[in-house]
């Protein structure tokens, strides 16, 4: 009953890709002289592998483009650990992969530095439609200079994952706006047990700052906006589930993280992305969860985590590289590479994987985790100040707001 | 010139030449280890000397503006991070050294008498120090942990009111509070590395001839004097290289920092040391040139205290 019913979209929806890959290579040929299906040569290919399933997906779609464009070799070389430090070495080399992940993360550290080719003009002259995209994923590989140096293979927001016996045994309704979700942590905080598992981090509270209409910077990323009402109050807001005890963090329960702790039934809610499905899949496969979307503040508002696929400005096969990049960011190769369940489209034109419909909803809403060269100075100093408050119990967040207003300052001005 | 060449003996002139090409030979030997040391060791320290003064990333110089001049240590040394690091790590130097001296110098004292069982204790003494760092700090975390093997032993003891008393309820999470982060690091690292100490001591001590030994025990020395008035003032050569080594490793601490709290230096810093630093600079950021400054910074800081360490123990030994 439940795969036929999620079939049949899958089935229009295959139709549906499928004519609008047609209308793309239409276009391609009227506007541009380049042929893909002319392309050949050998793309070296390099990324991260967080699982198996991970690999089985990404084989699959490798073999989809093999069919589609059989003159093209991919020479798939992942990297085991220590990405990062492996493509350091790469770039230094001048002999970068062809096409290779960017977290967005540090994507713009890697813009700043020259390591990436912007994709814009080929783009256009080569005709790849870039509107499909989630602008929260896309905008996370745009440049200082407005232009985009990645396009995100997949792209994750958050949801809020409830334990569904814990909430039923406590008549509870999963809760849809931050009063509610107080009042159900109030409820299901009992004898030595806690509601939530929460991450102390900003790449899981930001989400709650926009939701009350907080932010780190203005809109265009060039002055710290981090100072005011709305942020300070959501924060407190945070702290204060701490404080209560309604929330703890994972290693407060000797967990590595929430998922680990929804898992062994410690906490009944937590506030993670589609990285937990795989995970339970595979660790607690027997404990019954689900995803309700993140509970509405002032408005709704959500983080978005995703990974590019990205040539490099030393690349050695461009145009091949652009062959596979197109397909497994176009709508025919996400559509093999997210149906195993391993990831989340972050095109709008290929349809959320059963189960997995909250979450893809999120991404229409969600904001980049994504901002300047030296970011991750500001989220450290974010952190840190964070983990101090809660040490102490307290729900004040002027000193997490001046620490983090003095990361920023710094690395706008270096 | 050529006339006193030439009113040396035939012997001498020969041995002259053999030991020019002896000579010859061993400087040409030593050329090969040395020019690559003088590329990699002493060029590497000139190089990143250089790029200190640049923003520079994995292509070279970056940006419309990369050279920087003394800005990037500017702003190091105006970072509240890095000198919270360098707090750290003279915290962790100043207990961690001495303690570990001590517990090194006390197992080398044991170890030395003939005992049964010599080389057991020996090898298990020294055995932490041969596991890797990985490892056992894996191991220290879980043991660590609020529901940990630490935590279930002083409940079983029924010790915890001790505990509670300073204020660390019986699932404390030691490894993840700032307050204690830092001191569990230093335990862990004294246990490991104590066994390294034993056997740097255990050869000073076997080097020190057993006439003195002899002549303070005709003097009616007892053995506590022994080895307050002889042993351990004899053993300062191995005091100095044992400091020295201590120093510059506990200045250079990063394993199990970053095993334990990531590169952010969780909690709130606690564990945030130079070293851990530069690796977020040139591994996060990608920002080489901020990653050399620290760098050199650090080189300065290791010598500053290794010359200082040379002038409280460095002299010749005495007898």
């Amino acid at each position: 009953m439940r795969s036929l019913r999620f079939g049949l979209p899958i089935v229009v929806l295959l139709v549906l890709s499928a004519c609008a890959g047609n209308n793309g290579t239409g276009g391609q040929s009227g506007g541009s002289s380049f042929d893909p299906s002319s392309i050949s040569g050998t793309v070296v290919f390099t990324g991260w592998q967080a699982s198996k399933d991970e690999g089985v997906a990404l084989q699959a779609a490798l073999d989809g483009f093999k069919a589609k464009y059989p003159k093209i070799k991919v020479d798939y070389q992942p990297i085991a650990t220590d990405y990062a430090t492996a493509m350091a070495a790469k770039f230094s080399a001048h002999q970068p992969p062809d096409l290779f992940y960017v977290d967005s993360f540090v994507s713009h550290d890697w813009i700043e530095q020259g390591l990436l080719a912007p994709l814009d003009d080929l783009a256009s002259s080569r005709g790849f439609d870039t509107g499909q995209f989630y602008p929260g994923f896309l905008n996370a590989f745009k440049g200082s200079d407005g232009k985009i140096y990645g396009f995100p293979k997949d792209g994750n927001a958050l949801g809020m994952a409830y334990n569904s016996d814990t909430l039923s045994a406590a008549g509870i309704q999963p809760p849809t706006t931050w009063d509610e979700l107080v009042a159900a942590g109030q409820k299901l905080t009992t004898g030595g047990k806690h509601a939530f598992c929460l991450s102390s981090t900003l790449d899981r509270e930001l989400a709650f700052i926009y939701q009350n209409g907080g932010s780190l910077f203005n809109d265009d990323l060039t002055k710290s906006a981090v100072d005011s009402d709305a942020t300070k109050q959501a924060i407190t807001w945070y702290l204060d589930l701490f404080k209560n005890g309604y929330g703890v963090r994972p290693k407060d329960l000797g967990d590595d993280w929430c998922g680990t702790s929804l898992g062994k039934g410690k906490v009944a809610m937590i506030f993670e992305g589609g990285w937990l499905d795989p995970f339970m899949k595979s660790t607690y496969p027997n404990v019954k969860y689900a995803w309700a979307p993140l509970p509405k503040g002032k408005q709704e508002a959500n983080l978005g985590f995703t990974v590019s696929y990205s040539i490099g400005k030393d690349s050695k096969n461009k145009d091949a590289a652009w062959v596979l990049l197109t397909y497994l960011t176009g709508p025919d190769g996400m559509k093999i590479w997210t149906q195993g369940g391993v990831a989340n489209p972050s095109r709008k034109d290929v349809s959320a994987p059963a189960g997995k419909e909250v979450l893809v909803k999120g991404a229409e809403i969600a904001h980049p985790w994504s901002f300047i060269p030296g970011f991750s100075k500001i989220n450290d100093a974010f952190n840190n100040a964070m983990t101090a408050a809660i040490e102490a119990k307290s729900d004040d967040p002027t000193k997490i707001v001046n620490d983090t207003k003095t990361a920023i300052d710094q690395a706008l001005n270096s | 010139m050529a006339a006193p060449a030439a009113s040396v003996p035939a012997s001498r002139r020969t041995l002259g030449r053999d030991r020019r090409q002896e000579a010859l030979a061993g400087y040409g030997l030593v050329a090969v280890p040395m020019l690559l040391f003088l590329v990699f060791q002493i060029g590497s320290i000139f190089f990143a000397i250089y790029i200190s003064l640049w923003k520079w990333g994995p292509l070279g110089p970056t940006g419309l503006n990369p050279f920087r001049g003394i800005r990037n240590y500017q702003t190091i040394l105006s970072d509240p991070i890095f000198w919270k690091a360098i707090t750290n790590i003279l915290y962790y130097a100043v207990i961690w050294v001495p303690l570990t001296m001590a517990i090194g110098l006390f197992l080398a004292v044991i170890v030395n008498q003939k005992i049964r069982g010599q080389t057991f204790f020996r090898a298990s003494f020294y055995f932490p120090a041969i596991a890797s760092s990985a490892a056992i700090t894996t191991l220290f975390i879980f043991i660590m942990g609020p529901e940990g093997l630490f935590n279930g032993v002083r409940q079983a003891l029924g010790v915890n009111p001790i505990f509670s008393l300073f204020g660390f309820p019986s699932n404390y999470n030691w490894l993840g509070e700032s307050r204690t982060a830092m001191n569990s690091i230093i335990i862990l690292n004294a246990w490991t590395t104590s066994g390294t100490f034993m056997l740097f001591y255990l050869a000073s001590l076997q080097s020190i001839s057993h006439e003195v030994y002899e002549a303070a025990a005709i003097d009616g020395a007892n053995a506590w004097q022994t080895f307050w008035r002889v042993t351990f003032p004899l053993l300062r050569p191995g005091h100095y290289f044992v400091a020295t080594v201590a120093v510059i490793g506990a200045l250079q601490l990063f394993d199990q920092a970053i095993f334990v709290g990531g590169s952010g230096g969780e909690p709130n810093n606690a564990l945030t040391t130079p070293v851990l630093f530069l690796y977020r600079a040139a591994i996060s950021d990608f920002n080489f040139g901020y990653a050399a400054a620290v760098g050199v910074i650090l080189l300065v800081l290791i010598m500053a205290a290794t010359l200082i360490q040379r002038r409280l123990f460095g002299q010749a030994p005495s007898w």
